[in-house]
């Protein structure tokens, strides 16, 4: 780390976003096949729902053991999913404001996660339970469970997978191509952001930090 | 091509059930061994109904049922099998159009490209689609009748009728083109009416848009264990008509408005580094 870096995500974080974020884009395809009739010829002979299967293994024992190994980690992650303030509705009415025209004075400061990022995680916290039961129950309760509990599972696991899958692609533009976020890619990839980058983000979560160091 | 249809006269039927043999015979489709995975178990149930249920090689099967009326025990027989619907749930689920209707009105299926989903087995308002399945990986197929129209297996390409209509001694089931059926069926009601059968009716004319197995029955069809209206349920139809164009307009909507933004603080973004 050169010395005007600063460590946005330990290499634990990372490594579980990468995991988790890959077998979503494989469970995502395997899932958009039976989903998009014109796609479907390629679910034949139910190989991809074989794919869907153990990924979906992947995508619920891959944050089981994180939160085995780094408990304290996790739990500070939920606190934060669950701590909304008046800065929050702030950036809620600025973002439009900078995210289309670059203005910066509305932006309340943020916390190592900023609002977006939360309502994010928090998706990804409610919707990767509903994923999981309506999947457990149509994976294992296929002949056990009444016929119409099994609708009404593809039915919400469908709902689950609009909801998530087009908030994903706002995700990856965030992340990736908004002309503005600059280093949200680094701070995935690499798990270092400048300090710079830190303080116009992340304000609150910066102050935090460099008051620790002191 | 004229519609066909099988007309199954309840009220003929001894339970000999040589269908359910001439319809494994043809279809090449082994007893069903309980023991195997997807066998249907067997249990004694105090019935002469065998084998106990449908099964992925048990197409078609005779039903017992017992009543009781005016102190005397009635022995009905019920077809179970495909009803080869108008409205069909099992066409309407299907992912990939392995299901579809051919031009007699029958609903076919393709083997080869079925995914295993088992979407219709939950959908068919008449529990006919079964499918071999594991549990474990999901790899499953289903399979049902196919009133004899099975590529490779087709009797009615040939000019001949269904395996379990030429087999059928007592003629309690017949095959034609379907207003013919229809006839023949009101016609049967109409005199199991003057009979005094006050309950007996014709199953399937209208049902789902009409099924292309109908029933002539001597009293109502909950007492024969059938659904008195079968119906594609709510759930069913949401799942095409609601969930995919939903799916479609939210996610084009989404990329639509990323495009735009992007476009928009690309500009402002240059802007400003001028
Ligand atoms: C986390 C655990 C998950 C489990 C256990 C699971 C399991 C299943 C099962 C059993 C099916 C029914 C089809 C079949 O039998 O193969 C299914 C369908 C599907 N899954 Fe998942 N899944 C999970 C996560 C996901 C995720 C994260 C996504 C997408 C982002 C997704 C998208 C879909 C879609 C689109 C379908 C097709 C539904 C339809 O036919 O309309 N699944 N899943
Ligand atoms: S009875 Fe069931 S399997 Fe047969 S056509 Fe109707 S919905 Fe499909």
């Amino acid at each position: 780390m050169t010395h005007h870096e600063v460590e946005k995500y330990r290499t634990p974080v990372r490594v579980l976003h990468w995991i988790h974020a890959g077998s979503f884009v494989i469970l995502f395809l395997t899932g958009l096949v039976l989903f998009i009739p014109g796609l479907a010829f390629l679910a034949e002979d139910s190989w991809t729902r074989l794919i869907h299967r153990i990924f979906a293994a992947i995508f619920v024992v891959a944050p089981v053991i994180y939160i085995i190994l780094n408990p304290k980690s996790m739990a500070r992650g939920l606190k934060l999913a669950f701590s909304w303030g008046k800065d929050d509705m702030g950036w809620l009415k600025a973002a439009p404001g900078y995210y289309f025209q670059g203005y910066e004075e509305g932006m309340p400061p943020q916390d190592s996660m900023n609002t977006g990022q939360k309502m994010w995680w928090l998706m990804v916290i409610v919707f990767g339970v509903i994923f999981v039961i309506t999947g457990a129950i149509m994976w294992f309760a296929k002949t056990a469970a009444p016929p119409a509990v099994l609708q009404w599972m593809v039915f919400i696991h469908d709902i689950s997978f609009i909801a998530t899958g087009t908030m994903f692609f706002l995700h990856i533009y965030l992340g990736v191509f908004h002309p503005l976020m600059t280093e949200s890619w680094n701070a995935m990839a690499s798990g270092k952001i400048s300090k710079e980058y830190a303080k116009a983000h992340h304000a609150r979560w910066y102050a935090e930090i460099s008051k620790d160091k002191e | 091509m004229a519609e066909k249809a099988i007309l199954f006269d309840a009220t003929k039927c001894t339970a000999c059930r040589g269908c359910q043999v001439a319809c494994k015979q043809w279809n090449g489709n082994d007893e069903y061994i309980p023991t195997e995975p997807n066998g249907v178990k067997a249990s004694n149930r105090g019935s002469y109904e065998n084998p106990p249920d449908l099964s992925p090689s048990t197409w078609l099967k005779i039903r017992f049922t017992e009543v009781e009326s005016g102190g005397r025990v009635r022995w009905l027989f019920t077809r179970q099998a495909c009803m080869h619907c108008t409205d069909a749930a099992c066409v309407r689920v299907c992912p990939n159009g392995s299901l579809y209707h051919n031009g007699l009105g029958f609903v076919e299926y393709n083997k080869d490209t079925c995914t295993g989903c088992g979407y219709c087995v939950d959908a068919c308002p008449f529990q006919v689609p079964r499918s071999t399945r594991s549990l474990l990986t999901g790899i499953a197929k289903m399979d049902k009748c196919t009133l004899c129209t099975t590529q490779g297996l087709n009797r009615l390409d040939d000019g001949m009728e269904p395996a379990c209509v030429k087999t059928c001694p007592p003629g309690a089931l017949q095959f034609g083109n379907r207003d013919e059926m229809v006839a023949a069926g009101r016609e049967r009601v109409g005199t199991l009416k003057t009979m005094g059968w006050s309950g007996a009716n014709l199953y399937g004319e209208n049902e789902l848009n009409g099924l292309h197995v109908m029933y002539v029955l001597d009293d109502y069809p909950a007492v024969y264990g059938l659904p008195a209206a079968p119906r594609v349920e709510g759930v069913t139809r949401a799942w095409k008509n609601v969930i995919q164009p939903l799916g479609w307009a939210v996610g084009g909507l989404t990329i639509i408005g990323l495009g735009m933004n992007w476009l928009v603080a690309r500009t402002n973004a240059k802007k400003e580094a001028k």
